[in-house]
């Protein structure tokens, strides 16, 4: 396997940060996939030496900065999320591409329960089921990254 | 010994730190500890404000391909676009012209008939033009930035209309730009006025479909569906007289001791990039309420009240009512 660097880590989310900025708008904001969750996600499975439960934390606060919502909702649901992620990393190796994205689809829904139920307690209301919408999105462009092959080319050519 | 528990996990000479699930009930602990402070204390606004005005140019880059895109949009309109929209406009002009010379008269004429009463006389408020950068990121809450903030003397509970009507009121202030919640927000409440009979009530806003709701009137209430709903001005916050909603539908149950009355925003926030963000009139009963309601803001309103900006600007209240006037 490729070794990570730090380096490469942080542009990643600084880029997944710059997407999350983006004016989206309407239906774009509807569907808007969580791009530092998915980035964190991707080097969480990578590299769990160097992007682990804290990074994850770390950008989940950065999440609720930008958002203006209540200081460490989304750093909860990261790092939950990122648990479980971590938890199976080993066996991720066993899986096939679909199967992968079959759990990054299941880690994508369960960080939204866990933000849906953190919003409740604060008393907001039920979302409606387009909420749910991101997860959708966000495998999508999982696969997709996956199948482009980006930033996996070298690796492929070194072994 | 966790050891023998599990022994697939990796010898120790692996440096891999704390196990995951330490590391996943530290990070719990602190964020729950980060939402408490957040929620009772209000101690991290200003980090929250640093933070913002830290990510300002990151925020640039994010909008500097849509800001492109629409800006060459804008100079590839056609001659013809152009020309219309000019003709629209002057007879739009011309029209409020009109209206406008009514509204002198008008005008002149209360303060007259305010004096002979010995009543106080309605103030006009400064207001200053804001463009609206992005939606709101929560999908939970009807919330709307705007590209000017603490450094242009914006502050918390100032109201945003736009050509129509109310659209929302501040509710956060950074250094570059604002966030405004929306009427339609949960969290928002508007003091209203119907303008047919001058009933008072209070539009809360329910945060689905883009409509608002009037509770805690009684079912033989004198309101019909098309009934339009100003601000009332009650509260010292809201100029009175401006357009809020437009009721779409009642329900009356015998059975029940309120209607349900849904209405409609006249204002579109989806439409324009504009808006106007209209100050706070400066009386002792507005900063009295401002002092209730959010009392850390108070000294910072109180300082800031002599340097209000003295901006030209055509008070928004008339707009509404000049467009409906015969």
């Amino acid at each position: 396997m490729q070794t990570v660097s730090l380096k490469n880590i942080y542009l990643s989310l600084l880029l997944a940060l710059i997407l999350q900025l983006a004016p989206w708008q309407g239906f774009g904001l509807l569907i808007r996939p969580d791009f530092i969750l998915l980035a964190v996600l991707y080097w969480l499975m990578r590299a769990p030496h160097l992007c682990n439960i804290g990074t994850a934390w770390l950008a989940g606060l950065i999440v609720d900065l930008i958002s203006g919502g209540l200081f460490g909702q989304n750093a909860l649901a990261y790092a939950l999320t990122a648990f479980f992620a971590v938890s199976y990393q080993r066996r991720l190796a066993l899986f096939n591409i679909w199967q992968q994205a079959a759990y990054v689809f299941v880690l994508l829904i369960f960080n939204q329960c866990v933000l849906m139920v953190l919003k409740l307690f604060a008393g907001e209301d039920v979302p409606q089921w387009t909420y749910f919408l991101p997860s959708v999105s966000g495998t999508l462009l999982w696969q997709l990254v996956i199948f482009s092959r980006i930033g996996t080319e070298p690796a492929s050519s070194k072994n | 010994m966790p050891r023998v528990l599990e022994p697939q996990q990796t010898p120790s000479f692996f440096v891999r730190g704390p196990s995951p699930f330490t590391r996943l009930m530290f990070f719990s602990a602190l964020s729950i500890a980060l939402v408490a402070t957040d929620a009772r204390l209000h101690y991290l606004d200003e980090v929250r404000q640093g933070f913002i005005a830290l990510t300002h140019p990151l925020q640039t880059i994010a909008n500097a391909p849509s800001a492109l895109l629409a800006k060459s949009a804008a100079y590839i309109t056609t001659h013809t676009a152009l020309v219309n929209t000019n003709l629209l406009l002057m007879q739009q002009a011309m029209s409020h012209a009109k209206d406008l010379q009514k509204l002198r008269l008008l005008e002149s004429e209360n303060r007259h008939l305010r004096d002979l009463l010995g009543a106080s006389q309605s103030i006009t408020e400064p207001a200053r033009l804001g463009e609206i950068l992005h939606a709101g990121r929560d999908p939970f809450s009807h919330k709307i930035m705007v590209n000017i903030g603490a450094r242009q003397n914006i502050m918390p509970g100032q109201v945003v209309v736009d050509g129509k009507g109310v659209i929302g009121q501040v509710t956060r202030i950074y250094p570059f730009s604002s966030e405004v919640t929306l009427i339609t927000d949960k969290e928002l409440s508007v003091p209203v006025q119907i303008e047919r009979n001058g009933l008072r009530a209070i539009a809360f806003g329910i945060g689905i479909d883009n409509s608002i709701d009037l509770p805690y009137l009684p079912v033989n209430v004198d309101i019909e569906i098309g009934d339009r709903l100003i601000t009332s001005g009650i509260d010292g916050i809201y100029p009175a007289g401006l357009a809020v909603a437009e009721v779409i539908s009642i329900d009356r149950h015998p059975e029940q001791s309120f209607a349900q009355i849904r209405a409609k925003p006249v204002a579109g926030v989806k439409n324009h990039r504009q808006v106007l963000l209209i100050s706070i009139p400066v009386t002792g009963a507005a900063i009295g309420h401002i002092v209730n309601n959010t009392a850390k803001y108070a000294d910072k309103t109180l300082k800031l009240q002599p340097a209000l900006p003295k901006i030209p600007v055509q008070p928004a209240p008339s707009t509404p009512h000049a467009n409906r006037q015969p």
